[in-house]
């Protein structure tokens, strides 16, 4: 892997998505960069990453279900 | 299953902090429902969907006397967002795939947190050099709020050097916790 796609991989593995004007989550610009070998390494590293975050975190609480409490916006305690 | 109605009952009546940690408990499930979906739909942005979807439907969900209801209602519906976007994009090419993962039903449940990552896990955090660390720390802070670039400019980064330092903090901490004996796959060694 390059390092380019070393750099969009990680940016794939944020939580962080915007919304649409439809309101409805939009895929991460990088995502759409990545080859197919770079979505599934990408996909693989989140799914690694996401325990990681939920384990570290006081509440167990990944920062996908952080970002998506903030969009009902209940912080996390 | 009586904690399940609870909870389901808490989502039903606004608390977003029940809905938190029900969705903490079936991330992973989810997650690794949508594998097949990974080099076809930007996964992440599928589970956020269906999660929130979950949230809306909550007051008008109706339990089906089974185990993990809620649960396998977010399967079935995260499977339909990942088609839907799938179907969008024009991925014709990939229908025996989509119908292959369409005719598999697994087996589910809601994941326990496992107190010996965690302790381990901090203590592999607090071993982490500087620049990584401080990559890690603001991504931890901002919870997704924040896109990265906004995250390396409030520490200095450029957002390469952003991500590189988060990639070895998120390698960093992998390797630490396998000389440890845990692996994220789930195996213990």
């Amino acid at each position: 892997m390059t390092l380019e796609e070393e750099l969009l991989l990680e940016q794939v593995t944020s939580a962080h998505r915007e919304r649409g004007v439809d309101g409805a989550i939009r895929s991460h610009p990088a995502w759409h960069d990545l080859d197919e070998a770079g979505r599934e390494a990408a996909f693989e590293a989140t799914v690694e990453l996401r325990k990681m975050e939920a384990a570290i975190d006081a509440q167990g609480h990944s920062s996908t279900v952080r970002a998506l409490l903030s969009r009902l916006n209940a912080p996390s305690k | 299953m009586q904690a399940e109605l609870q909870i389901l009952g808490a989502m039903a009546s606004g608390d977003a902090h029940a809905f938190a940690r029900w969705a903490s408990s079936v991330e992973q499930p989810l997650r690794l429902s949508l594998r097949l979906f990974a080099t076809s739909v930007d996964t992440e942005a599928v589970l956020q969907e269906t999660l929130l979807r979950i949230w809306q439907v909550a007051p008008r969900f109706t339990h089906d006397g089974k185990p993990n209801a809620l649960l396998r209602f977010a399967m079935r519906t995260a499977r339909n967002v990942a088609v839907s976007e799938w179907r969008r994009q024009g991925r014709a090419d990939q229908q025996e795939a989509l119908e292959r993962h369409l005719s598999a039903e697994a087996e589910v449940a809601p994941i326990t947190p496992d107190p010996h990552l965690r302790e381990q896990i901090v203590k592999c955090q607090q071993k982490l050099p500087g620049k990584p660390k401080e990559a890690l720390q603001q991504r931890l802070s901002s919870g997704g709020v924040d896109d990265d670039s906004v995250l390396a400019a409030r520490v200095g980064m450029s957002l390469n050097t952003f991500l590189q330092n988060f990639t070895r903090a998120r390698k960093f901490l992998k390797e630490c916790l396998e000389k440890a004996g845990i692996h994220l796959d789930g195996e213990l060694t």
